[in-house]
């Protein structure tokens, strides 16, 4: 070491506690600065995730609460045309809305001329009588006998009692006459009318009726598409990823296996869903618009998803444990299945899923396949026709009432609360089999 | 490694021919190796290693990092089989039998030739399961109270019994380094074999734990043969009753341990134990 560097060090030292204190509050400041940054994108993020909740639960909220109007009825064998519950060509024939119809007029006896009573009538939900037919099938000792029943309203007039119908403008100008707001402020007055929890929203199918439209279909659908995206994706990707990473010499072909995967996970899911109708529909004939295929379709977009996550997780097993279990005489399966496997199985279950969320929201493949078909029946199996619930979204946000704006939303709510269910789900797993070594 | 070790290497190859001292033994031979070299890919790690190891014998293995130490230790119970490209030829018997060939099995091989790691590497299950493991997945045992007899035997055998005895049903991740790395002895011998390798097995460890360990090995070597790979020369010195010093993937001198570190015939076994490189 020369004297001129012992020099340039020295004169360091005289000015070192001056140009480090400047220095220091130039740091302290970017640091500050990166900090606020950081803020300041985490409020906007949050702020954007608030709008949409916010938007999606003011519009939806309405959808979970329903009106129903209390009517006597009496189920006069007459008035039907049914004088034998048991007899087919008889209750082809019933006229069940004479039911409705008569209970309307007893309890408005003043209402009279054809297009009062037609605005009367309306006031319950068109397919009200279906109710009332089904409940007289079960309970066929009813004939003949009088009882009080919640009604469904009409969709017309939900709105009404949500607020969503002004009914200052002109009356022509409106969808609710005059008269059948006298009448139903009647009905509030002698409480027989109330808003009460729309239970058919999670009992019913699609329906054109908006007061009867509601999404078992579709979350039966989806739990259906899932359960075969789960038994099918599960399987094959944990067992590929076992394959690939402890069993698979590395070689070219690996290689190109392993580049393909990676690629096919960033592949368009309706490429997917065009796949599915080429080969599972056209070349296979398997059933249109069924779960099967969904979930079919599903697991070919899921798979690379677990694949890729199964591998990391099998990845991050030390290679000691590895070395412990061949070191003490264990098979190549042994040491998988004792060690690898349950230490990966955390790492796994949490790929799975999310990729089980991912495949919960897609839509586009779904179209592809015709799961996007108006189907009124609750799917009993994976093979009957269904819809799932991002399909019914779509569907319901194209359709022009009203109350299925509210509809739409709901269902939103109702997809957001089962993939907030399944991330937590995926978390609680991670957390109770992270295991410490 | 500093120029003088170079030097002193170059010098040396140039005129290698063999080991220097007695690699073979006469009689009581449990495990021999004869010209065994070991490839990775196109380099060569070991060059034809000719050793024995008696039985009830207790070797140290010494060396410069990178001299080919643990891979020798690795090819005994063929522990370098999961490496692809490893490449080994040469014969090595143990009990008559070469591991090497077609018909003998891995799995029963490392059932014979046990081995105790570098870091302590027990399962992330209870201490019971641990040391169970190996009895259980090579069926020696057929009876629930014969494995507790086995385990509770070899968790005594590495004198650990006493700690753990009240708490076998524990993960043995929450165990201390040491208690680890005897569990690990424990889950090897639980098997019952020929010969335990070990692979710098204190290498993780505090000093008292280290002593604990060096204990037993020594208490072992009575019922086993062991081959130990380790970086202190004191622990070679302590525990073992022959050396052999590995430079380069060569078997450069074995010999009684004493002698190795008193009176060491090859220069480079020298200047490895007076401390000048390593």
């Amino acid at each position: 070491m020369t004297d001129q560097n012992m020099n340039a060090i020295e004169r360091l030292a005289t000015v070192k506690e001056e140009r480090m204190k400047a220095k220091l509050g130039k740091r302290y400041a970017k640091e500050k600065r990166f900090r606020a940054y950081g803020v300041a994108s985490i409020v906007i993020g949050l702020c954007f995730l608030a709008m949409l909740l916010g938007t999606i639960f003011t519009a939806g909220w309405s959808t979970f609460y329903a009106t129903e109007i209390r009517l006597t009825v009496t189920y006069d064998a007459d008035a039907i045309g049914v004088s034998d519950l048991n007899d087919e060509s008889q209750l082809m024939f019933a006229d069940w809305g004479a039911l409705v119809k008569n209970a309307m007029k007893e309890r408005f006896p003043y209402v009279s001329g054809r297009s009062d009573r037609r605005a009367m009538y309306s006031l319950v939900s068109s397919v009200a009588e279906y109710d009332l037919k089904d409940r007289l099938e079960a309970n066929p000792e009813l004939l003949g006998t009088t009882e009080e029943v919640w009604l469904m309203a009409d969709d017309e007039i939900d709105a009404l009692m949500k607020g969503q119908v002004d009914m200052s403008v002109p009356e022509n100008e409106r969808r609710i006459s005059d008269l059948q707001n006298s009448l139903v402020e009647s009905l509030i007055e002698s409480g027989e009318l109330k808003k009460s929890f729309n239970t058919t929203f999670f009992t019913n199918g699609d329906s054109r009726e908006p007061e009867q439209a509601g999404i078992r279909g579709a979350m039966l659908g989806s739990f259906f598409t899932l359960l075969v995206t789960l038994a099918l994706s599960f399987p094959i990707g944990v067992a590929a990823a076992i394959y690939l990473e402890e069993f698979a010499p590395k070689n070219r072909l690996t290689e190109i296996i392993e580049v393909n995967i990676n690629n096919l996970a960033a592949v368009p899911s309706i490429v997917f869903g065009l796949l599915g109708l080429a080969v599972f529909i056209n070349v296979f004939h398997l059933p249109r618009s069924a779960p099967v295929v969904g979930g079919l379709v599903l697991t070919l977009m899921t798979l690379p998803t677990i694949i890729i996550s199964s591998r990391s997780a099998i990845k991050a097993v030390p290679p000691s444990i590895r070395e412990a279990a061949l070191g003490l005489g264990a098979s190549k399966v042994q040491m998988v299945m004792h060690h690898v496997l349950p230490l990966a199985m955390p790492g796994m279950l949490t790929g799975t899923i999310i990729g089980m969320a991912q495949a919960l929201g897609e839509t586009a493949p779904l179209l592809m396949i015709g799961m996007v078909a108006f189907i009124a029946d609750i799917p009993s199996g994976p093979l009957d026709s269904a819809t799932v619930l991002p399909v019914q979204i779509f569907l319901w946000s194209d359709l022009p009432e009203r109350a299925f704006v509210a509809k739409t939303s709901g269902a939103i709510m109702v997809l957001l609360g089962f993939l907030a269910a399944m991330n937590l789900l995926a978390v609680y797993l991670r957390k109770k089999f992270e295991t410490r070594w | 490694m500093t120029t003088l070790a170079k030097d002193s290497m170059e010098a040396v190859f140039e005129g290698w021919t063999s080991t220097v001292g007695k690699p073979t033994m006469d009689s009581d031979v449990r495990m021999s190796t004869r010209n065994v070299d070991v490839h990775y890919g196109d380099k060569q790690a070991i060059y034809g290693v000719d050793l024995d190891i008696g039985k009830n014998e207790v070797l140290a293995m010494i060396g410069p990092s990178g001299c080919g130490k643990s891979t020798f230790l690795r090819t005994l119970n063929r522990m370098n089989d999961t490496i692809d490209i490893c490449r080994i030829t040469g014969d090595i018997i143990l009990d008559g039998d070469n591991i090497y060939d077609k018909h003998m099995d891995v799995v029963n091989l490392r059932a014979r030739v046990g081995m105790v790691f570098q870091k302590p590497n027990p399962f992330p299950k209870s201490i019971y399961d641990n040391v169970a493991y190996g009895p259980k997945i090579h069926g020696l045992v057929t009876r629930r109270a014969e494995l507790d007899e086995v385990v509770e035997t070899a968790l005594r055998k590495a004198s650990i019994w006493d700690e753990v005895k009240d708490r076998l049903d524990q993960p043995a991740t929450g165990l201390s380094g040491g208690q680890q790395q005897r569990l690990c002895i424990a889950r090897t011998i639980a098997v019952s074999p020929e010969v335990i390798l070990m692979d710098e097995p204190c290498s993780a460890l505090d000093p008292i734990a280290t002593a604990r360990i060096e204990e037993l090995i020594a208490e072992l070597s009575e019922n086993y043969t062991i081959a130990i790979v380790t970086h202190s020369m004191q622990q070679a010195a302590r525990v073992s009753h022959r050396t052999a010093y590995f430079h380069l993937g060569r078997l450069i001198e074995v010999g009684k341990t004493d002698k190795i570190f008193t009176a060491p015939e090859h220069k480079l076994t020298e200047d490895y134990i007076t401390g000048r490189f390593g």
